[in-house]
């Protein structure tokens, strides 16, 4: 076996090791002080399984589903560490963990990894800039769903009077949320609109109209979420589960796309 | 060297009887001295808050300084007034237990409250700047404060509020977090009303707006808070800007209607909004609560989460004891 798929191994049983004990000590009623350290970890282990699938490609390791979705936890990871602090990045990390924790393991499933990654000959700038983006934006909008995931919990157990668990105790408050929730989605979506343009401009193989036309419904669908947020208004609760909404369809879209 | 305890606090004595021994905060270390003087001790020190004053003295002879000092309280009370019934004496461990469970929050009239550790720690630096403890108090107390921290830290005893207006208070920053970019209504000028919009405002929240039916009294209690009156008919206007609202008029029915926020949604960009009713009869239909961004809490459910607050306080007892029993016996305090 591979050092990058020790690499991956180890960063999986962090994140899953961080995720437990984070809701383990959630479940008590505490704060998950240490998830952060757990993610961070996962993190550096993520950066040297992409370093060397990047060494033996040539190019941004994005070739096959198992380095996608390695990137994609990537991606999670680097904006939970980025965007956390000011949100009380524990509990985000305990919401995030697990999530991370699941892409790495399928992307550990064998035949979902490339064993032997071949090398790219002929790589272009735009086409490699549209798979880094596209996929760094998903990992915004996945953690935009996370969040919004936090918001609807949150949100049932205010509204439902039952305050008594350790998780209600280390949800952020409501407002916060909603804040982090609508940052990542911005963000997000001009990741996403710099990956379109990146696509629009990488030389482009016959039978891919279907990817391009899923790409361009995800991004606008985004948009039009952002628009009403911006212009109208809009609950929480509808802007959490378009975000989430959203991001699983998408998911599924490309999949089958 | 003996250490004793007398005092007398919420429980043995009523506040007519707590008043007579009341000492002031920034006469408690010239009291600590006037009492070592005396009662002829070789150390004291006087702790004095709205709910306890108490005498902790560390003496050779203790039954003799003790004596004295009964005399002393006898002499400041009426001759009709049998002390007594109202003062409790502790000795040697029991004292130094009995100082701990009281830093600890174990004897305060709202139980594991916080703000006694810091009167006690302030009664005791007065007494150690006015030269009145030595070996013995210094220790006890450096000790007592040390169980009290540990006993908060490894229990729930101060978790949860356990006050209506703290409850909406707690509430409040769980949805809006910092109070700083929030506004509050007030709706109807009570004295309930008063004291949790005072409460927001002690945590930060922005601005206050008072609307009453007198008109009058809403300016009175805006002037008070630093806030702005209303006219009543026009609260419905204010809706649109505010995070918080407070409502405890005396109407015999509901004010505020789902109409009333339904029309406010779109202005207010369906931002979220807390609800306080704390009238009885209600103001607020209940209704209000079935909007989206709608988090309504009425009288009994804050009263509610008080009292569970309170339960879980009570269950939190036990486990402070033993911290504190456990404590104290590896300590070996001189004088106990």
């Amino acid at each position: 076996m591979g050092m990058d798929r020790w690499f991956l191994i180890a960063a999986t049983l962090l994140a899953a090791v961080g995720g437990a004990l984070g809701m383990l000590s959630v479940h008590r009623g505490q704060r998950s002080r240490w998830t952060v350290l757990w993610m961070a970890g996962a993190f550096v282990c993520q950066m040297g399984f992409l370093v060397l699938r990047g060494e033996a490609r040539g190019a941004c390791p994005l070739r096959d589903l198992g380095e996608i979705l390695a990137y994609l936890a990537w991606s999670l990871t680097l904006f939970y560490l980025l965007v956390g602090p000011p949100y009380r990045i524990s509990l985000l990390g305990v919401f995030t963990a697990p999530v991370i924790a699941v892409f790495q393991a399928v992307a550990l499933i064998p035949g979902v990894l490339t064993a032997t990654p071949a090398r790219i000959l002929q790589s272009n700038p735009w086409g490699e800039t549209h798979s880094a983006t596209s996929v760094l934006a998903y990992g915004a909008l996945a953690l935009a769903a996370v969040a919004g995931v936090m918001f609807l919990v949150l949100d049932r157990q205010l509204k439902a009077h039952h305050l008594e668990s350790g998780l209600f105790r280390n949800l952020p408050p409501v407002r916060e949320l909603l804040i982090s929730l609508e940052r990542l989605l911005w963000l997000g979506g001009l990741l996403l609109t710099v990956g379109i343009i990146a696509g629009f401009l990488m030389p482009r193989k016959v039978g891919t109209e279907g990817h391009f036309v899923a790409a361009v419904s995800v991004w606008l669908c985004y948009g039009l979420l952002m628009g009403i947020k911006k212009v109208r208004g809009m609950t929480g609760r509808r802007l959490s589960l378009s975000a989430v909404g959203l991001f699983v369809v998408s998911l599924v879209v490309f999949a089958f796309v | 060297m003996e250490l004793f305890c007398l005092g007398l606090n919420h429980r043995t004595a009523p506040v007519r009887v707590r008043e007579l021994f009341a000492v002031g905060t920034p006469k408690l270390g010239q009291a600590s001295h006037d009492l070592m003087a005396g009662v002829e001790a070789a150390e004291a020190v006087v702790i004095s808050t709205c709910n306890r004053t108490e005498f902790y003295i560390a003496a050779e002879n203790a039954d003799e300084a003790r004596h004295r000092l009964e005399s002393q309280l006898a002499s400041q009370v009426p001759e009709n007034e049998d002390l007594a019934t109202h003062f409790y004496t502790m000795q040697k461990g029991e004292a130094a237990r009995h100082l701990c469970r009281v830093v600890s929050g174990l004897d305060s009239m709202v139980l594991g409250e916080t703000e006694i550790f810091g009167q006690v720690k302030q009664a005791y630096q007065a007494a150690l700047a006015s030269g009145a403890t030595s070996g013995v108090l210094n220790r006890l107390f450096q000790r007592a404060f040390g169980v009290g921290k540990k006993v908060r830290t490894e229990t729930s005893i101060q978790e949860g509020s356990t006050s209506i207006g703290n409850v909406a208070v707690d509430l409040a920053e769980k949805i809006f977090g910092h109070l700083k970019d929030s506004e509050v209504m007030v709706l109807g000028a009570g004295e309930m009303s008063r004291l949790t919009a005072q409460a927001l405002v002690s945590r930060g929240a922005r601005s206050i707006f008072v609307a009453n039916r007198s008109y009058d009294r809403a300016v009175e209690l805006a002037t008070e808070m630093n806030g702005r009156a209303v006219r009543f008919d026009e609260w419905q206007s204010v809706l649109e800007k505010v995070d918080v609202v407070i409502s405890s008029t005396g109407a015999p029915h509901a004010i505020i209607h789902r109409a009333d926020v339904e029309k406010a949604r779109r202005a207010r960009k369906f931002r979220p909004l807390f609800f306080i009713d704390i009238a009885v009869p209600r103001d607020i239909e209940p209704a209000v609560g079935e909007i989206e961004e709608v988090y309504l809490y009425d009288i009994d459910t804050l009263e509610q989460l008080a009292e569970e607050a309170r339960l879980r306080r009570q269950r939190q007892i036990e486990d402070c004891e033993r911290i504190i029993d456990s404590e104290l016996a590896k300590l070996n305090l001189p004088g106990t």
